[in-house]
């Protein structure tokens, strides 16, 4: 079987043989070939299983409407299901496999269930698999699951690399047949910015499938000197095997760039690329998708649509069939049987529904052998082309709520007048169904667009050709005993559209989703229309009246990768690292990602079992002597401005107009409903100069709501916001040891109780000379520090500490010591900053500031927020020291029997290991809290089944009255 | 204590790729302006002044021979130019006299120069924005989003960008042009 098929002519290079395989079996092609071309050459009609009956299907189309001829492509991780042969690129060593069926495609075992058919009809597993109801989940489901379907996946991941990227033009020219080719043409002279883009390897669309003229020479070789023409043009950007998939809001277009689809392997290139393209203007001229007709049993091996037929033998070179039958309703079914007879098929017969004339049945169990007419004659064919019209390509233009509008004399639903803002139809897309017409329409077009953006035309005219004829009667059903099939992809038979309409699924979104008419990897290109014409004769409606589903992205299938594309693994988010991180790394940190940073979480030393030990150890040691944090990721933001304490006022729940030059205040920042959202320090360095920190997580929210008051509520105040966050390295240096330390790292400052007490700020210079900034603030209860230095002295600063520290035991801590101690201290964070809390809720209710306005004061003023019995911070103590305490448990009352929602006392916030006190300790919410100092409830969790008597404490574990850190 | 040694996020990455070159600009001191409210005459004459240089319009950079100023928007500019100092701020703002507000942000971004033949398919890859001669010319600067991380860039010759991007994620940034890098070259 050596390319039997193959005939003389064509747009393939004969001169390069391709080796390829299909199940196995090794055959030949050319390059130009698609799989599908190729497969045909080697007269390979039966190329799949279908998806429900698993009857044998065959190639039915050329393009990338096809609905049958799916196939697994290459082999291991590289595998990939439901792809099109008419799409796939035909690549020396090519390996191909069909797909959807048990045992051989020539023998699937699972063919038996086309027996079935008459039980297996639309919704047949909602009406049959009722009982027992267990069964469904166990039994049916999985067994209706591995029966029905298209590919398998490898289950491995995907070898191949994506990527993005951006475009911008003047206009987007979506198709590159005819239409598209003259508005490219048009605007490329002009000067504009273009982008052309084709699904298709070889553009110029149906002037490589048919055999007409364009400016006096072949349509094939006008497209390849047009396209020369437009790729030698600086301005115009030339894409082939570019689908636009997708048209989105102001212009932007989605298109997928096969870039090594067609090569063996891509080598660690992008395989695909997902381009946004921002457009000022488009062109739609995708062209029109042919249709079939519903006939009985018009669904075997060797039934084509008749414009794919003469796209195989006039742009391939390959005959589907040696024995050819037409069945056609227009002008383009008379084409193809001279089309085929120009090349030597022979054509046994034609079928012209305009004289009335129709098929009844077809017979070949794994291929056509013949067909039979309705008036009872039997016609050998072992090809049959079908051609029901053509439906215009109108799907881009309905991805933003657009209906397209019927036009009896083409029988098709054309481009209606709501298209997406900046979108221009052209060609058959748009109706003109003639050559002569579409190359008008497409020049036109660009000439109309250049025009809106003020841009002019160069001259000339579209290019010439002649209009053929196109003379269509609508026909869709041929009556007859038999299934009718609609849609090929998912065996939907016209009998079906009928039973759902009888069913009461008369909306034709409701047939859609009832039957699967239109789902899957085709989308319903070849049977859309169809479906719909059959549910209007079935309803005794117009079409029009019948309406259509609507048309979303993407317009073909794109892979999940390509919409992935590089962010994967860890290259999914960016990652941000802390000034110490490589010195962090030196000492065997683990670290922790809170947003994108990476923070030490815990240092683990040599000889510790657990995290717990190095938590313990770093706690333990920062209390006794001194430890090291690096704080770095805490939000900064610079505020300057004559009315920068003014700003700070109305931005701060507490006040701060009055804060000294030289302190710390801290703050709490509501949200407009009075809720609290971050809290944080405000350093004033100079009258109109302050610095403000903010908790890790809230440090973009905090800056940009800020930005927004700044330049929206109160554009009349003089301040300025700049994002220091990465600016600078900060350290907390935290413990009794702490001001020893820094006296030696800090050059010239008294660091005294007296000459620095708790709260003051500065501006200082460390290690000799490298500029600086020292806070006297403490987050962990401490005698405690915060030291800033430019961040690329961060690294040098940490060792410096280390170094410095070393004659008190010095440690670095991290983030999960630092957990510990605020909860030791009783320090609110983000467990209890949850968006459900009040300042009053936190015992902060006093620094909600009645004297002045700011924002979120007002509405905290509300009842329901002020209530006496309210929620409130406290501590929490298992009443068995051994107990370990659980975030998220509920607070319930010792006799409290049935504890719900209406009986909840509050619930656990955080917890920790207390090395201080050696036993678990908790932070919560407790109704009337302050009240209950000493009270015992229940710690109740029913999610992890525990139930734990607390004694409710202060939530100030250690030092409540601050001695220490103020010390 | 011993004095503290810079370094800077990227180590002075220095690479070719082909006629590409992608380079870690450490030497390049970054000072934000802000305008007062009420005093922007005054603003940019003192600029005028002691930076020889016109306060450009948002979006666009000028550029003599030791300094660029960028508009970042309505009241906020970025003065970039070489210099080793820890914190170049304070000699701006003494320059300028206190009629701009000043904040230093060297620290805060990492700079990258990506300049040679190819450099915009490479940016198409990365960048949103349209870099076409005629809307991104020599000199016009902008801020956008690459790769999921914040960025400005400017164009300082016809085949030459400064991209540049936090300092925390200096890393990854660099690892996103130089994918650009790899998958079109």
């Amino acid at each position: 079987m050596s390319q039997s098929n193959r005939l003389t002519g064509g747009l393939i290079d004969r001169s390069v043989s391709v080796n390829f395989s299909f199940n196995g079996k090794n055959m030949q092609g050319f390059q130009g070939d698609t799989l599908a071309s190729a497969l045909l050459a080697n007269g390979q009609r039966l190329v799949g299983r279908s998806f429900k009956y698993h009857r044998p299907r065959g190639i039915f189309s050329a393009g990338s409407e096809e609905p049958n001829a799916l196939v697994q492509l290459r082999k291991g991780a590289a595998q990939e299901p439901n792809t099109r042969a008419t799409m796939a690129e035909l690549f020396d060593g090519l390996e191909a496999t069909s797909q959807n069926h048990r045992g051989s495609l020539e023998r699937d075992f699972m063919a038996l269930t086309d027996l079935f058919a008459p039980f297996l009809s639309a919704g047949f597993y909602y009406k049959t698999f009722m009982w027992p109801k267990a069964f469904w989940e166990r039994v049916y489901e999985p067994i209706i699951r591995s029966s029905a379907g298209l590919g398998r996946l490898s289950m491995q991941p995907d070898p191949d690399v994506y990527d993005h990227g951006y475009m911008h033009c003047d206009l987007l020219i979506i198709g590159a047949g005819p239409a598209g080719l003259a508005a490219a043409l048009a605007a490329g002279r002009s000067g504009a910015q273009v982008v052309v883009a084709d699904e298709d390897f070889l553009p110029g669309g149906r002037l490589n499938a048919e055999t007409y003229a364009v400016e006096d020479m072949a349509g094939a070789d006008w497209a390849a000197q047009a396209w020369a023409e437009l790729q030698a043009m600086d301005n115009v950007r030339c894409m082939t095997r570019t689908t636009v998939y997708g048209a989105y809001d102001h212009g932007i277009y989605g298109a997928l760039e096969r870039r090594t689809d067609h090569l063996a392997a891509s080598e660690g290139r992008p395989r695909q690329v997902l381009w946004r393209v921002y457009s000022r203007r488009a062109v739609l001229s995708a062209g029109a998708t042919e249709r079939s007709i519903a006939f009985p049993m018009n669904d075997r091996p060797g039934v084509m649509l008749a414009g794919a037929v003469r796209t195989y033998v006039n742009r391939y070179g390959v005959a589907p069939g040696k024995r050819v039958a037409v069945f056609t309703n227009n002008d383009d079914g008379l084409r193809t049987a001279a089309d085929l007879k120009a090349q030597g098929v022979e054509v046994t017969g034609i079928i012209d529904a305009r004289k009335g004339e129709s098929l009844a049945t077809t017979w070949g169990r794994k291929g056509l052998t013949a067909v039979g007419t309705a008036s009872g004659r039997s016609i050998e064919a072992d090809c049959l082309a079908v051609s029901g019209g053509w439906s215009p390509n109108v799907h881009l233009t309905c991805h933003q709520r657009g209906r397209p509008d019927w036009r009896e004399d083409i029988a098709a639903f054309v481009p209606g007048a709501d298209l997406p803002p900046g979108m221009s139809v052209a060609g058959a897309a748009n109706g003109a169904m003639t050559l002569a017409a579409a190359l008008k329409e497409g020049h036109a077009a660009a000439c109309a667009a250049l025009g809106d953006l003020g841009l002019s035309p160069a001259a000339g005219d579209a290019p010439k050709a002649e209009d053929e004829t196109f003379d269509i009667k609508a026909f869709w059903h041929a009556p007859g005993k038999g299934r009718a099939w609609v849609d090929l992809q998912n065996d939907v038979t016209a009998k079906d559209v009928k039973l759902a309409r009888t069913e009461g699924y008369r909306s034709v979104e409701l047939l859609k989703r009832y039957t699967t008419l239109g789902m899957a990897t085709d989308q319903g290109k070849t049977s859309n229309m169809l479906g719909l014409a059959v549910l209007a004769e079935a309803s005794g409606k117009s079409i029009p009246d019948t309406g259509t589903t609507i048309f979303r992205p993407p317009y073909s299938p794109v892979a999940m990768g390509a919409f992935a594309g590089r962010a994967r693994g860890k290259d999914f988010r960016p990652n941000r690292l802390t000034p110490s991180h490589k010195w962090a790394e030196e000492q065997s940190a683990t670290f922790v990602t809170t947003g994108n940073w990476l923070r030490a979480q815990w240092f683990a030393q040599a000889g510790e079992k657990g995290w717990r030990d190095s938590v313990d150890r770093e706690v333990v040691q920062t209390r006794r002597s001194v430890g090291i944090c690096d704080v770095t990721t805490l939000g900064k933001i610079d505020i300057q401005g004559r009315d920068a304490a003014e700003f700070l006022n109305r931005i701060y729940s507490n006040a701060f107009l009055k804060l000294p030059v030289g302190k710390v205040r801290y703050g709490l920042m509501l949200r407009e409903d009075g809720i609290c959202y971050d809290d944080g320090t405000t350093a004033r360095f100079s009258e109109n100069h302050f610095v403000m920190t903010t908790t890790t997580a809230n440090a973009v929210l905090v800056f940009r709501r800020m930005e927004f008051a700044r330049q929206c509520l109160w554009p009349d105040l003089d301040v300025h916001l700049i994002s220091t966050t990465d600016a600078w390295a900060q350290f907390a240096v935290a413990g009794p040891n702490a001001r020893a330390l820094l006296g030696k790292v800090v050059d010239d400052l008294d660091l005294s109780n007296e000459g620095f007490p708790f709260m003051a700020c500065a501006e200082c210079t460390v290690c000799g000379g490298t500029p600086g900034r020292l806070f006297r603030i403490s987050f962990s209860g401490e005698l405690a520090f915060e030291v800033a230095v430019p961040a690329r002295y961060g690294d040098a600063m940490i060792r410096a500490l280390m170094q410095a520290g070393e004659e008190f035991g010095a440690i670095p801590y991290g983030t999960e010591a630092l957990g510990v101690m605020r909860i030791e201290k009783g320090h609110a964070a983000g467990n209890e900053l949850n968006g459900q809390t009040t300042a009053a809720n936190l015992g902060l209710g006093m620094m909600v500031s009645k004297k002045k306005d700011s924002i979120g004061s007002k509405l905290s003023e509300r009842e329901e927020m002020n209530r006496d019995d309210g929620l409130r911070l406290v501590g929490l103590h298992p009443v068995d020291r051994n107990d370990m305490l659980n975030a998220g448990a509920h607070f319930v009352e010792l006799d409290d029997h049935h504890p719900d929602m209406f009986s909840d006392q509050g619930y656990m916030t955080s917890v920790a290991w207390s090395p201080e006190l050696s036993h678990s300790i908790g932070l919560g919410f407790v109704k009337r809290g302050k009240d209950r100092i000493g009270d015992i409830v229940r710690a109740y969790d029913p999610v992890r089944g525990k139930d734990t008597k607390v004694e409710i404490v202060s939530a100030h574990h250690i030092d409540p009255e601050g001695v220490r850190q103020r010390g | 204590m011993a004095s503290l040694t810079p370094a800077p996020p990227l180590g002075g990455y220095d690479m070719t790729f082909g006629e590409l070159r992608l380079r870690e600009c450490s030497e390049l001191a970054l000072v934000s302006l802000a305008l007062p409210l009420g005093d922007e005459a005054a603003a940019k004459k003192a600029i005028k002044s002691s930076l020889k240089l016109d306060l450009p319009a948002p979006g666009m950079s000028a550029v003599n021979d030791t300094h660029r100023l960028i508009r970042m928007g309505p009241d906020q500019a970025m003065l970039i130019f070489a210099d080793d100092a820890a914190l170049a701020e304070p000699a701006v703002q003494t320059a300028l006299k206190g009629a701009c507000y000043t904040t230093n942000q060297t620290d805060a971004w990492v700079a990258l120069s990506l300049a040679g033949p190819g450099v915009r398919d490479v940016l198409e890859r990365l960048c949103p924005l349209d870099l076409h001669d005629a809307t991104f010319p020599v000199d016009a600067a902008a801020r956008t989003v690459m790769e999921h991380m914040g960025a400005m860039i400017v164009r300082e010759e016809q085949d030459g960008f400064v991209l540049l991007s936090a300092s925390s994620s200096a890393g990854s940034f660099l690892h996103a042009v130089e994918t650009s890098i790899g998958y079109v070259t």
